[in-house]
């Protein structure tokens, strides 16, 4: 199905919805003119109802909900008193309008300019004032007034609306309102985990049984057909999770208004990319992070309006919010054409914050002090604002990206603004991983974080300090023996002396090592397994008690013969490897 | 007043029917039972999902002891720990490899999460009463994790089962690893 269709059923059921409770709400107030609550809910509805249907280009169903936002608007005001014969007519509104909404679907032609006029010009009279009786107005007067003006007054539109109002008269006679389907259902996410949890449970199933069929000396062809509904399963679940990432964005118009108006700076947010598709849970984890990336760009990037036109850039900052897929991901940049990031003034601050020591911070690289507003207790704001400073810093950001496999980047140039990428898994359920071996035992590495996997020898690795460094595509990398992590009791094992270097001591120098290279932050780091096996696609669960609390994996997946494969948690263990030599504890 | 004397009488031998009706049948608990070292041991029946033939466990390292690694049943990833090891119930004189022969998995099940325990035989189930299980404070309880981890014990015959609650062991030993941690 095309976008724009998409768009259209969605309008449907949203329209459909709201014009049934449209019509609850008219009962209840019909019964209980006083009723607050139902008056401020259907002003709320009307608005929405026009918005949408502008946005779509329906004028008709924008129109008539207009009209009817503005007699709740009075209504709201208390100008206006709702009394028994107003309600006739309010109904067949909302008929009107209900009909309209399922001639999106029939091309039915429905004349709605009758009623439309109708609440028009009761309106009208409800705006004038009517002597010194006030704001108080008798709907009968009302409507009598309504029924003259239709015939009386200007006699140009007078023609065509008395017309259509015979149409609709005569339509409304043999017309009951009619029941009205939507061609949507709304399901509970729940469920959808739900299904998602079974087709990932199934798929490990076939994995094994297709294992199974090929040791005792069956063919993969035999199961071509299973693998063929499995796939188209698992997709088809995976596509009904799917939504555009503009339903999210289009709120950050508000976000991005609030904040430039606080801090009294002038902004657009430019959406790109609206339509590409991405996991509905993965939308929601983040979206709290890409609001307070928003904020950001407007509180520490976007200038004041005077320094702007003071370095010769436009008054009105600009940030770019866009999505677009790459491979199997989304990637999500926001861009600013603000001040940028300075290092110095990071450097600075996070001398002062205690995070780095300042022999330490001038050994760094102007990529890797930027990297420190990645630090959790690091916030380069003067004062906490409310804009940018609530209790969410970039760590935070960096920890929800991570949480659910994704990177995060930052590219920035003084004075001429900063671009933060994210780049998200588009689903979920299903990640590619690589599978090695080590102790007999096999373990994966999400495909998200490996780079190239080499070969070397004992005389390529060399000792330093405590750790091993290598040469790859020259460049120098920290190599880590895994078996020396796996033997550890607890990570704090890493401060002994020689803690990594015993399987090192122990590997012959004919011997070829396994090297995987990942990248965690744009540093590599070398882990060496005993064998590497291969690629393949993985159903990741999370562990649960009582070993869910492991820094060194992130979940385990169960193989096709049936064995559970634990998933290393590569930015774990990053953080807790290179934590110290990155960033010295004071 | 006569009247009123009759009725409670009337009401002392219903209550006392009732009594003797409740320690009959009433109160009777299911539980299962099974070693571990030399010892019996109890879970009540609604804590145990199921017992399998234990499958292939993958090690995780940077764990305690006791946890033997994790375990596929049923598609379910579950922990899988050795309580003779937990309890220090293995003696010098047994052979090395107790492990080889732990065929048996007890799967115990609460609200959150599943995890299995290693044991040697297929467990037993009893029906006891719960006047016979001994709670009172008598037995030697030094620890916290005697305290809240063991319930009671059970007599049957000449038989003494000790009552554990898997769960009260497994958030005790998480408190202490988070203690530690901090």
């Amino acid at each position: 199905m095309d976008k724009e269709n998409e768009y259209k059923e969605m309008f449907l059921a949203e329209a459909l919805e709201n014009y049934e409770e449209l019509n609850k709400l008219f009962t209840a107030l019909e019964k209980n003119g006083n009723d607050k609550k139902a008056i401020d809910a259907i002003f709320r509805i009307t608005h929405t109802l026009k918005g949408n249907a502008m946005g779509m280009g329906f004028d008709a169903i924008a129109g008539l909900s207009h009209v009817l936002e503005d007699v709740f608007s009075e209504a709201k005001n208390g100008s206006l008193i709702l009394d028994p014969g107003l309600f006739d007519i309010l109904f067949k509104a909302n008929d009107k309008l209900g009909e309209l909404i399922n001639a999106i679907t029939t091309n039915e032609d429905v004349k709605y300019k009758g009623i439309k006029t109708k609440l028009e010009v009761f309106l009208r009279n409800v705006k004038k004032p009517i002597g010194t009786e006030g704001n108080k107005i008798e709907t009968k007067e009302n409507v009598a007034n309504i029924e003259k003006s239709l015939t009386s007054s200007d006699m140009g539109s007078t023609f065509v609306v008395s017309n259509e109002r015979e149409k609709v008269e005569s339509e409304e006679d043999d017309n009951q309102p009619k029941v009205i389907f939507s061609d949507l259902v709304q399901i509970p996410v729940r469920k959808l985990d739900g299904l998602m949890n079974l087709v990932g449970e199934l798929i490990i199933e076939r994995d094994s049984l297709i294992a199974r069929g090929l040791e005792s000396g069956g063919s993969t062809s035999e199961y071509a057909r299973l693998q063929r509904i499995t796939s188209d399963l698992q997709y088809g679940v995976m596509d009904v999770r799917l939504v555009q990432v503009g339903f999210l964005f289009n709120k950050f118009h508000r976000v991005l208004r609030d904040a430039a108006s606080l801090e009294e700076k002038k902004a657009n947010l430019i959406l790109e990319g609206t339509e590409i598709e991405i996991d509905r849970n993965i939308l929601k984890i983040m979206s709290d992070s890409l609001i307070h990336l928003i904020r950001n760009s407007i509180g520490h990037g976007i200038e004041k309006p005077e320094a702007r036109r003071l370095a010769g850039k436009n008054e009105v900052g600009s940030v770019y919010l866009k999505a677009r897929n790459e491979k199997d991901s989304v990637i999500i940049e926001i861009t600013d054409d603000g001040y940028g990031i300075d290092p110095n003034a990071i450097k600075k601050k996070a001398i002062e914050k205690k995070i780095i020591t300042k022999e330490f911070a001038d050994s760094l690289t102007r990529d890797e002090i930027l990297q420190i507003i990645f630090e959790p207790g690091f916030s380069n704001a003067e004062k906490i604002t409310e804009v940018s400073g609530r209790g969410v810093g970039m760590d935070v950001v960096k920890r929800a990206t991570e949480s659910i496999g994704g990177k995060i980047s930052l590219k920035t140039e003084l004075g001429k603004g900063s671009t933060i990428t994210l780049s998200l898994p588009s689903s979920m359920a299903v990640k590619g991983a690589l599978l090695f071996e080590l102790n007999q035992q096999e373990y994966a590495i999400p495909l998200t974080y490996t780079e190239a996997v080499v070969s070397l020898k004992k005389n390529d690795l060399h000792k330093v300090s405590s750790g091993i460094i290598a040469n790859y595509l020259g460049k120098t990398i920290s190599v880590i023996f895994l078996k020396d992590l796996f033997a550890m009791n607890s990570f704090d094992e890493l401060y002994q002396e020689n803690a990594l270097h015993k399987s090192y001591a122990n590997c012959k120098a004919e011997n070829k090592l396994e090297v995987m290279v990942v990248s965690y932050n744009n540093k590599y780091f070398g882990l060496v397994v005993d064998k590497l096996l291969q690629q393949k696609e993985i159903v990741e669960k999370t562990l649960s008690r009582p070993i869910d609390t492991l820094d060194l994996f992130s979940g385990a997946t169960i193989l096709g013969n049936g064995s559970v494969c634990l998933v290393l948690d590569i930015a774990a263990i990053a953080n807790v490897c290179f934590k110290e030599k990155f960033i010295k504890k004071v | 007043m006569e009247n009123k004397d009759t009725a409670t009488l009337e009401e002392v031998k219903k209550e006392a029917a009732a009594y003797t009706k409740k320690n009959d049948v009433g109160e009777r608990m299911q539980l299962i039972i099974f070693k571990l070292g030399k010892e019996e041991y109890a879970m009540n029946i609604d804590q145990i999902k199921e017992v399998v033939i234990t499958p292939r466990i993958a090690k995780v390292p940077q764990t305690a002891m006791y946890i033997k690694g994790v375990a596929n049943i049923r598609g379910n990833i579950i922990a899988i720990m050795d309580l003779e090891e937990r309890f220090n119930l293995i003696e010098k004189t047994d052979q090395p490899n107790s492990e080889t022969i732990a065929n048996y998995t007890l799967v115990v099940e609460s609200e959150e999460f599943k995890v299995g325990i290693l044991v040697k035989e297929v467990p037993n189930t009893l029906s006891v009463n719960t006047t016979d299980i001994d709670s009172s404070s008598e037995i030697i309880r030094y620890t916290a994790l005697d305290e809240r981890c063991i319930k009671g014990i059970v007599k049957s015959g000449e038989r003494m089962i000790i009552m554990i609650d898997m769960f009260e062991l497994l958030a005790i030993d998480e408190h202490v690893k988070k203690v530690n941690t901090i």
